[in-house]
């Protein structure tokens, strides 16, 4: 008993040492986050602005971080911590870019996302913060620095050649269908074919179609999307073997696609809020300080 | 009859789905791709160094055992293979490790000694191939982060209950880690000398 009481302190010490030791990734509330208040909201809404557009032209997000200090950390571990939990950036192509500065510290770092490592490389990201930005750091003009740093960027940016950017008109629910998840038609394929073996046809049917609609509500928690999801499945099931020896079996897997195969991936910026689309980091860019 | 077959087979494949199998399997592919990323930016470190030895060679000719060091280690590190076969062999990932040290302490050597060459500190493609070095020290950094936190998410799912009966079924062992190159530096207090040093080389 006492060993457990012991074993139990000693946790509970191990998690407060590990709550307090780092600074914690701030919420991504915007493009730009300024916990100093080194930036007056004019400049935070323009630089938002410049933003914006650059996501709306290209695609590529770019995210703006002014923290007081990553102590006990250094601004490189902090800036890879910040881009890990931000996912700035599309996912897959992932071109987002980060500048952290910390004030007290006199340093900056630019985080580069791996799709931008070519055109925005080592070299580049250290020249704009030895050339561009840390000149108007020193003089103590970090409004003109960092905008002056993010339209360099911006411009490294649109030298690049990028996937264009998506636009979706449709309703926002169908819009996260991934209908080409193939672990969720395999799944219901599987679960249709043994209730169908095990309780005959029309049961058969009836339950994988209850199945799928009580998961589809779980996951989406959308009813009239589930229910969808629960008659395709019913009627996927009940003809799916008839096409299947007709067809030799491979003919009836889209069929059910648009079913239960809805993932919660979120989209970006389209609701005024802001969030990262996804984008990995691989730890490129540069440092320097002032 | 057929159609109790297909049923118990539907529910094996269930079943090792549910002993950790998959976890495994997983995991084990996990490992050997952040393990790859780590090489992949050890090889980019070693690319480097060439250059950067031709940059210094140019204005800093009289330290030639620094650069003979690094020359040296980066034909070391040239002459290990790193394949995915090397995380089921503890010796040579000593091996491979120790020889990355040595590169990593014979760079920051030679880095050292460029602090006395303002010169070549301004030049620009010394500059531009620093940038690059410190770059890819950090690259080299996440990759090894990831690679601990992967090994470590591998050989918590092989020695837990009940995946760990796989994994001996399987034959799945323990995966070596990263551990500190220079323990016995650390644990001993750094020394200040306050003789002067040698002065700086005239160029």
């Amino acid at each position: 008993m006492n060993a457990a009481r012991a074993s139990l302190l000693a946790l509970l010490v191990c998690w407060a040492f590990a709550a307090c030791a780092d600074v914690a990734v701030p919420p991504l509330s915007g493009r730009v986050v300024d916990q100093t208040g080194t930036l007056s909201s004019g400049d935070v809404a323009s630089l938002t602005q410049t933003l914006k557009a650059l996501e709306a032209r290209k695609g590529s997000q770019v995210a703006v971080l002014i923290v007081p200090t990553t102590a006990p950390e250094t601004i490189e571990q902090y800036s890879i911590r910040v881009a890990e939990a931000w996912k700035i950036g599309r996912k897959k192509i992932d071109d987002g870019a980060l500048l952290v500065v910390a004030k007290d510290d006199r340093k900056l770092r630019i985080e580069v996302g791996y799709g931008l490592e070519g055109s925005l490389n080592d070299v580049t990201a250290k020249r704009i913060i030895d050339e561009v930005i840390t000149p108007k750091f020193r003089s103590g003009d970090f409004a003109g620095g960092i905008s002056a740093g993010v339209g360099r960027i911006i411009g490294v940016i649109n030298g690049e050649k990028l996937p264009a950017p998506e636009r979706r008109e449709n309703s926002g629910l169908l819009r996260n269908i991934d209908p080409f998840n193939p672990f969720v038609i395999f799944a219901v394929f599987i679960v249709g074919a043994i209730l169908r073996t095990a309780l005959g046809r029309l049961i058969g049917s009836v339950a994988t179609g209850g199945v799928v609609g009580v998961l589809a509500w779980l996951l989406v928690g959308s009813l009239g999307l589930s229910i969808i999801a629960a008659i395709i499945a019913f009627i996927f099931t009940l003809v799916g073997e008839s096409i299947a020896s007709a067809n030799g079996g491979s003919g009836n897997w889209s069929g059910s696609s648009r079913g239960g195969s809805y993932s919660p991936s979120s989209g970006s910026s389209d609701s005024g809020g802001f969030s990262g689309g996804g984008g990995s980091f691989g730890g490129g860019g540069a440092s320097g300080s002032w | 009859m057929r159609r109790l077959w297909t049923v118990l087979a539907a529910l094996a494949t269930l079943s090792l789905t549910n002993c950790g199998y998959n976890a495994i399997q997983t995991n084990d592919e996990q490992v050997k791709s952040s393990w790859s990323e780590v090489v992949n930016q050890y090889q980019r470190r070693a690319d480097l160094v060439p250059n950067l030895v031709n940059s210094v060679k140019g204005f800093a000719q009289q330290e030639k055992d620094v650069l003979l060091g690094v020359t040296n280690a980066r034909a070391k590190v040239g002459s290990i293979q790193a394949t995915p076969e090397v995380l089921n062999d503890p010796g040579t990932f000593a091996k491979f490790q120790a020889a990355q040290g040595e590169l990593t302490s014979a760079l920051s050597k030679l880095l050292v000694v460029t602090e006395n060459y303002p010169q070549l500190k301004s030049d620009a493609l010394f500059r531009d191939l620093m940038a690059q070095l410190e770059g890819t020290e950090n690259r080299i950094t996440v990759a090894r982060n990831r690679y601990i936190k992967s090994v470590q998410d591998y050989n918590v799912t092989i020695r837990s209950f009940p995946t760990n009966l796989t994994a001996i079924a399987f034959g799945y062992k323990e995966k070596p880690n990263f551990t500190v190159e220079n323990e016995k530096e650390i644990s001993t207090a750094p020394k200040v000398d306050f003789n002067p040093t040698p002065a700086a080389p005239a160029k």
